[in-house]
């Protein structure tokens, strides 16, 4: 095997690089959002019924800097953003970036017990349906299919009816303990384990096709092991990147999750910044977003290699 | 999120908590006997759900209710007045009032102290009036509340002295209310971001200690064993009842039915009024409906932008609203219509008024025949000159669903077409609406404002009050007979002054038609059977104070 001379160190610095570019842009993107959003910033920020005396005008417009022009704002913006800097929320009178910081672990956790929760889900019915009878596959199909498309708001109120109000099985609501999480991180892996699970199959289903697998068999390999072994192996890069790509969709996800289940979080903390037009909350999630999507796509590249040989020459 | 997904998976939600609630009922039987538990005990954690989480918590700075209504266990007022609008010592033993009411002397309690221990006294007073008028604290409510403030004057540690530029009578009722409550001085150094973060940075003098707060999901209140200044209105004297208060913050209707009715929660705010008739067959629960004093929800009709500038137009659209039917639809019949701009639980409220402008849609015709439009278009729209008759109605995006509004503004909008009024209806954000609404460019404002004090006519209809000054006067008119009649109820206390214009005040309103009352909002709160003695303060908040838990 063969190495290029810039080999992984290399490659992580390209992928840093673009990083940088990505979060750039987003960083602007949010900026310009900002400055095309219609009407006085300040009546934006005062809020609905209430317009506010001079004075208070006056201090609000002073503190965030509305009497600078645009191209001073954006340097000034972008001078605060790489000190780590995400501003002040207007509404909440405290800086973005602790607000973040606090709101982050609640949805970290539910996002990666969805993501365990979805992976293997979609595992297991892949892997027991692929190429097997019809009819046993047709059902698989159909509840794959149904969980990716049933809307997640109403799934987690079902959920709720079911085994919250009806057999008091599980708490309604809050970040409280394992028993808190269960029905929030179900609701949000449901659709992501549909996907998961339609891809994986036909992958599954192409490689077991394979002449490898004949050849593997004739050597008194059982059935179960060479789709563990050897056919899931071939199928796990494109799951790896579907996977990927749908964490990051998942703080999506968390918004109607968190806001059904009251609980805390990135998302119920986003719908509160949008809903009351609190631009400094919405921006600092934005760039949140991309940070997680770039941190995620990195992760994921340098996998690759460890899964699939092949990929690792150069 | 599309709209239309959010819409469906509303009206989802709603046929799954229905259907839930019928489950509910028919598996009861856990109904707890009620006898011999008419004593209060001491002990248990009484868990409320509510819609709204507060923005800000700072009381000195929020205009939000629900801030000020759980805020209003951690912090007391000088005095604190009953449903009947009578004033009663709290903080204040006793107090004097100048009688050009520019001053007011009050005598405070010796034995106060905050929870953090530091004492309450006059200079803890100046204190916090100061802090609220301080720009730095940016107060969209308190500063107004205080009016014209000019000082606040120590005379000794146990007597201060409020004085105001004008003669400001309502200030006793804006000193009862949770806005002009009193954080401990240590609580104001600490500035207005900790303050308005919450949590056990807010301290006050109240029942309860604000021990913990979850964004996005609980506040929690614990008792504070040493309070010992309760207010006359109260039914006990001494410390809670209540180990623990939490609040959790349930924004979806059906979620927080639900968590009442599988008993997570012992107290639900805010219940959807299509859940009230399962609600209210359901055992153990009970539902307590108490219409909101204040402003109603009102129709303003700009009187400075033509076509609404002639008193005829504006007649005829009054007249020509079903409200009874439309209200009723809209909210399942549970929220009255209103005859007035102000709600009948508001002292000085018109009775009157009830059944005196009933839907009249012949009536409406004439009059815009009088006025001049009588030609009639292809759409069935009348015309005067070749022009439409339009009214534009903005809405705001965020707050179009509350109550059903948008659905109730679709029958006024079909109403009207009737009459050959076309109103326009467009969707606009906050910036926009702001700037359109309160420059005076739009026909017809929506509007509610609840405050348990007639001097909310004056926000209404006070020349002073004009949104170019920062008010909501949404008349957009200025006249002689408003402004003196609301000038006059605010500089007295005199109960019969304020009998006799305060009632004028509403009869013009309606007389000028420049204002459209639909309906009174009514607080729906559901409760267990083993929540005693919730009670609900001038404001229709609920108070904990005096609430225990049946022991079980």
């Amino acid at each position: 095997m063969t190495r290029s001379a810039t080999g992984p160190a290399g490659r992580i610095a390209g992928h840093l690089g673009s990083a940088a570019a990505v979060l750039l842009g987003a960083a602007t993107l949010a900026f310009l959002a900002l400055q095309l959003i219609p009407g006085d910033p300040v009546s934006v920020l005062l809020g609905p019924s209430n317009s506010g005396s001079p004075e208070v005008r006056a201090e609000i417009a002073r503190e965030y800097g509305f009497d600078r022009p645009v191209a001073d704002q954006y340097l000034h913006y972008l001078g605060r953003l790489l000190q780590g800097d995400l501003g002040q929320s207007y509404q909440l009178q405290r800086p973005v970036r602790s607000l973040l910081a606090d709101q982050l672990w609640p949805t970290m956790q539910l996002a990666l017990a969805a993501l365990v929760l979805a992976v293997v889900l979609a595992v297991v019915s892949a892997v027991a349906t692929a190429g097997r009878r019809p009819g046993f596959r047709a059902v698989a199909s159909v509840w794959e299919l149904i969980s990716a498309s049933t809307p997640s708001y109403w799934v987690g109120i079902v959920l709720l009816t079911v085994f919250s109000f009806r057999f008091h099985v599980f708490p309604v609501a809050g970040a409280e303990g394992f028993a808190s999480l269960v029905l929030p991180a179900v609701t949000l892996a449901l659709p992501l384990t549909g996907v998961l699970a339609q891809v994986l199959r036909e992958g599954l289903e192409a490689a077991l096709e394979q002449p490898f697998v004949i050849t593997a068999r004739s050597r008194g390999v059982g059935l179960t092991a060479v789709r563990l072994r050897h056919a899931l192996r071939h199928c796990a890069v494109p799951l790896l990147t579907l996977t990927g790509w749908l964490t990051g969709s998942l703080i999506g996800g968390a918004v109607l999750v968190e806001t059904v289940f009251g609980r805390p979080g990135i998302g119920s903390l986003v719908l509160q910044a949008v809903s009351a037009k609190d631009m400094p909350v919405v921006i600092g999630v934005v760039l949140l977003s991309a940070f997680v999507f770039v941190v995620i796509s990195t992760v994921v590249e340098l996998l690759y290699p460890v899964i699939d040989p092949r990929l690792r020459s150069a | 999120m599309r709209p239309t997904l959010s819409r469906l998976g509303r009206t989802l939600a709603v046929g799954v908590s229905g259907l839930l609630l019928l489950s509910a009922c028919s598996s009861g039987g856990d109904t707890t006997a009620k006898a011999g538990s008419s004593k209060p005990v001491a002990g248990g954690t009484l868990t409320t759900a509510v819609d709204t989480e507060p923005v800000s918590w700072d009381i000195h700075a929020s205009t939000q209710d629900v801030t000020a209504e759980i805020q209003r266990g951690v912090f007391d007022s000088l005095v604190s007045q009953d449903s009947d609008g009578t004033f009663h010592p709290w903080l204040a033993t006793k107090w004097e009032v100048a009688p050009d009411f520019k001053s007011y002397t009050f005598h405070l309690r010796d034995d106060v102290t905050f929870t953090d221990g530091a004492k309450f006294d006059a200079s803890v007073v100046k204190a916090n009036f100061d802090h609220i008028v301080a720009k730095e604290t940016k107060s969209l409510y308190a500063a107004n509340l205080l009016g014209p403030y000019t000082g606040t004057e120590v005379i000794d540690p146990q007597t201060v002295k409020v004085t105001f530029s004008k003669a400001f009578a309502p200030f006793l009722q804006a000193a009862s209310t949770t806005y002009l409550g009193f954080y401990s001085p240590k609580a104001l150094a600490a500035g207005a971001g900790k303050l308005a973060a919450g949590g056990p940075a807010d301290v006050g003098s109240g029942p309860f200690v604000f021990s913990g707060y979850t964004k996005g999901q609980s506040a929690t209140l614990t008792r504070n064993p040493d309070y010992a200044w309760a207010p006359k209105t109260a039914t006990h004297t001494g410390a809670a009842y209540l180990d623990k208060v939490v609040i959790r913050f349930l924004p979806t209707a059906s979620v927080r039915a639900g968590a009442l009715t599988s008993g997570q929660v012992q107290v639900a705010k805010a219940i959807p009024p299509q859940n009230v008739t399962a609600l209210k067959a359901a055992p153990g629960l009970e539902l307590i409906s108490r219409a909101n004093p204040g402003g109603n929800y009102n129709l303003w009709l700009n009187g400075s932008l033509a076509p609404l500038d002639d008193v005829r137009v504006r007649k005829a659209i009054q007249r020509g609203i079903d409200v009874e039917q439309d209200v009723k639809t809209v909210t399942f019949g549970q929220y009255p219509r209103a005859w007035s701009p102000i709600s009948p639980t508001t002292p000085n409220y018109d009775k009157s008024l009830e059944g005196s402008w009933p839907y009249d849609p012949k009536l409406s015709a004439r009059l815009l025949d009088e006025a001049g439009w009588t030609g009639k278009d292809a759409q069935g729209y009348r015309t005067k000159g070749g022009k439409r008759l339009t009214v534009e109605w903005p809405q705001l995006s965020i707050q179009a669903t509350r109550e059903g509004r948008d659905v109730l503004g679709q029958a006024v909008q079909a109403d009207l077409k009737k009459i050959g009024v076309e109103v326009k209806r467009p969707n606009l954000d906050i910036g926009t609406y702001n700037t359109q609404v309160y420059g005076g460019k739009a026909n017809i404002i929506d509007l509610s404002w609840p405050r348990f004090d007639p001097d909310v006519l004056w926000l209404f209809f006070n020349s002073g009050s004009a949104p170019a000054k920062g008010g909501i006067n949404a008349t957009f008119l200025t006249d002689a007979s408003f402004d003196a009649w609301t000038d006059q109820g605010r500089a007295t206390l005199d109960e019969k002054t304020r009998a006799d214009v305060y009632p004028k005040v509403q009869q013009r309103g309606i007389d000028l038609a420049v204002v459209i009352p639909l309906y009174t909002q009514v607080s729906l709160v559901g409760q267990s059977d083993e929540v005693r003695g919730l009670t609900f303060n001038a404001s229709n908040w609920l108070t904990y104070y005096d609430a225990w838990l049946v022991q079980k």
